[in-house]
């Protein structure tokens, strides 16, 4: 079971190694990292010669959502898996927003067991913050943790209640597990369906201001301060929410930012003649704050990108705007993403690695995401210059609500390794 | 009176709102409505322009006079019409916006009018049918008929458009009539200016075409031609958007002193339903300087045109 790739391209954001060499696994860990090497290794069964393509550790990814247990026709783990290491991911944390929510922990271990025996990445559950999701009582966090749950979320929609949050982050806090959280005021979103402003006026949209996502972080950020609780603002979409964090940080919290790929991608002007496949939350912002956004990522801010998927079949999204379901199908399409910016943007291969690799995985403390001796071998490799064209028909997630669908993309994993095992290979579509 | 054989030129399949009509569009749409006019003034109102056409109304969100309106125009023309009304709370889960569309467009109609509840439903219906769909309100969107009947109202009573200073005043936030008016009487070259309570004046309105957005209705009134109050409503009134409709109409009411601020042959107008004593004063309402009614009247003719461009195309 060892396997060699030579003369590939490695790229390791944890090292910052940008050097042609060769890896060599064995019993599904990385053995041997060697620079400069361009010949296999001696002892492999299987070697591949990369032909000077890209290799780097497998992506990191800690938002996805599927429909198991209970809404199986959005998407399955083993679909969701399926579309994952299509898209490089090797690793995905599934949120609690199922049927019923996770937030006991057989529950939990349903979860770990369903992927073991039918998913090729590796899942991993988030737990419940609140019994139900509903914000009232506190979930079996510890009983989670226990059995396996790497983080815990209120899923879409925050506590609502800053007493009962700050209960649980001291809770949290007292455990040691991390809090992920969506910095959004409910009651200043409210009904709102798009970014808030002109546009939306326009359209006769309901707006979600950027407002409400600072007042979401000021208030989570000095919770997770009082408490000492990890928290993860999640998917922040302007660089002021960064900024928010930033100073907390500053002050000793422990709070890390995630943000999803599209949001670097698209702007408010995408959801165009009212396409709902471009509604998501946070929605798509002005153009300024996509600007911003990126170059906050360029300074190292923002920890982690996440794909946010979130599989939403034709039925949800067949309707008028105001009505169609939130979110977005992601998993193949983060990749791409990132490297539109090292394509068109300012970014280094390695800083567009580093947020979807080592540093989710540092977050969660998970020894993945990274080319270095005797941890997992998840890797991929891809050819970061290879153009496509995203056509949801293609995509093989279940759900297939893609706000890329139609769009022309430059950059294509051809191999995907899961512990050294090859769960994926690019086949071109006649 | 064979109309088809001095058929203009109307480059539209649809009509969702105002955007993408131009100065000769609208114009077009105008004049044939003037015709219109002079038809339904005489006796025998009736045409054949439709006939053997189908024209069905559909209206997800209750309606009595745009409804009646479009129908009228559809029978004058000579189409079949069928009314259908589902009230939204009517439609039974699982049966989409879509699926309707797609039930109706089986039974071959040449037009649908559709109004509904959101904004861009019309838009979304418009993709999977073949006939032409003619909005007649979406959500806080447009409401197309609506702008250009108000627009042919001020064309009929001031001569032109162009150059005019037309003051809209009222909740602009929720209005998809403000919205459509502002638009085409800013394509026709008039200064729209818009007036309302901070909490009701949505940022971007120079992106609809108004030349200014205010929340001082006296000042606005200043050298007015035409003075249009929209309807204040109600059912807004709980989220904390104003304090009181007293407070509302000291402020914002159009009253005999304010109106005197405008020019003296200021002309009012009003989409209806009015609230009398909250936005306008009877007085005002049923007054010399009001065209009310006469909106009412051109509504019919610019729905006539509208189908008429749309759906009586060269056989």
């Amino acid at each position: 079971m060892s396997l060699s790739i030579y003369n590939a391209r490695l790229l390791d954001p944890a090292s910052g190694i940008d050097e042609t060499g060769a890896i060599f696994v064995d019993r599904g860990k990385f053995k041997e990292i060697s620079i400069g090497q361009t010949t296999a290794h001696p002892d492999a069964k299987t070697t591949i010669d990369a032909g000077g393509l890209c290799l780097s550790p497998g992506l990191v990814d800690l938002r996805v959502k599927t429909g198991e247990p209970g809404v199986e026709q959005k998407e399955t783990l083993a679909t969701a898996s399926r579309s994952a290491v299509a898209g490089g991911i090797t690793s995905f944390v599934v949120m609690p927003d199922t049927k019923p929510v996770i937030d006991d922990m057989a529950l939990v271990r349903f979860i770990t067991e369903r992927a073991k025996s039918s998913a090729s990445a590796r899942v991993y559950p988030a737990g419940a913050l609140t019994t139900g999701l509903e914000g009232d009582a506190m979930a079996e966090i510890g009983l989670m943790a226990q059995s396996g749950a790497v983080v815990f979320t209120n899923g879409d929609l925050p506590v609502a209640n800053a007493s009962i949050l700050k209960r649980v982050m001291a809770y949290s806090a007292s455990l040691g597990v991390t809090i992920m959280s969506r910095p959004d005021e409910r009651a200043l979103a409210g009904s709102g369906v798009m970014n808030a402003g002109q546009l939306a006026g326009r359209m006769g949209l309901s707006g979600i201001p950027v407002e409400a996502e600072w007042i979401g972080a000021m208030r989570d950020t000095a919770l997770a301060e009082a408490t000492g609780c990890t928290l993860i603002l999640d998917q922040v979409s302007t660089a002021r929410t960064v900024e928010i964090a930033k100073a907390a940080r500053a002050r000793g919290a422990k709070v890390f930012t995630t943000a999803a790929a599209h949001s670097f991608f698209f702007n408010e002007l995408d959801v165009g003649d009212y396409l709902t496949y471009c509604k998501v939350n946070p929605p798509f912002r002005d153009e300024e704050t996509r600007l911003g956004l990126i170059e906050a990522l360029k300074r190292g801010e923002i920890d982690a990108v996440v794909s946010a998927h979130d599989p939403q079949p034709p039925e949800e999204k067949r309707l008028p705007f105001g009505e169609a379901a939130f979110g977005a199908a992601g998993l193949e399409t983060v990749l791409p993403a990132m490297l539109s910016l090292v394509h068109d943007g300012p970014l280094s291969l390695l800083e567009a690695l580093a947020p979807v690799t080592c540093r989710p995985a540092d977050i969660l403390g998970l020894p993945q995401g990274r080319l270095a001796e005797n941890t997992p071998a998840d890797l991929i490799l891809f050819d970061p210059g290879k153009p496509w064209l995203c056509e949801r028909e293609h995509l093989r997630s279940r759900s297939t609500n893609s706000p890329f669908d139609g769009r022309r993309l430059q950059g294509r994993v051809l191999k995907t390794f899961v512990g050294g095992d090859e769960v994926f290979t690019y086949e071109s579509i006649a | 009176m064979n109309d088809k054989t001095d058929f203009p030129i109307f480059p539209h399949r649809h009509l969702l709102g105002m955007a993408g009509l131009s100065y000769p569009d609208i114009q077009t749409l105008l004049d044939r409505a003037d015709a219109d006019v002079d038809v339904s003034r005489q006796q025998e109102k009736k045409k054949s322009v439709l006939r053997g056409r189908t024209q069905i109304n559909l209206f997800f969100e209750a309606s009595t006079r745009t409804q009646a309106s479009f129908e009228l125009a559809g029978k004058r023309l000579g189409a079949d019409v069928m009314n259908m009304s589902v009230a939204s709370s009517s439609v039974k889960k699982g049966e989409t916006l879509i699926d309707t569309a797609m039930t109706l467009n089986a039974m071959k109609p040449d037009a649908l009018i559709v109004r509904h509840s959101a904004s861009g439903g019309p838009k979304l219906l418009s993709r999977k049918v073949d006939c032409a769909v003619i909005n007649a309100g979406d959500g806080t969107h447009q409401h197309p008929t609506q702008g250009l009947l108000d627009t042919l109202t001020i064309r009929r009573t001031k001569g032109s458009i162009e150059g005019l200073k037309i003051v809209i005043c009222g909740d602009i936030a929720h209005s998809r009539v403000a919205r459509s008016t502002t638009q085409a009487l800013h394509i026709m070259g008039a200064e729209v200016h818009l007036c309302a309570p901070r909490t009701l004046l949505p940022a971007g309105t120079e992106t609809w075409g108004a030349a200014n957005a205010t929340t001082n209705f006296d000042k606005a009134l200043k050298g007015a031609d035409i003075v249009m109050m929209l309807r204040l409503q109600m059912e807004r009134m709980d989220g904390a958007f104003l304090p009181s409709r007293r407070e509302y109409f000291s402020f914002f009411g159009l009253t005999k002193e304010r109106l005197a601020l405008a020019k003296p042959d200021a002309t009012v107008m009003h989409p209806g339903p009015m609230n009398r004593g909250i936005e306008i004063e009877s007085a005002i309402a049923d007054g010399e300087q009001s065209v009310i009614t006469q909106q009412v009247e051109m509504g019919v003719a610019v729905r006539e045109a509208v189908l008429h461009l749309l759906a009586g195309g060269r056989t």
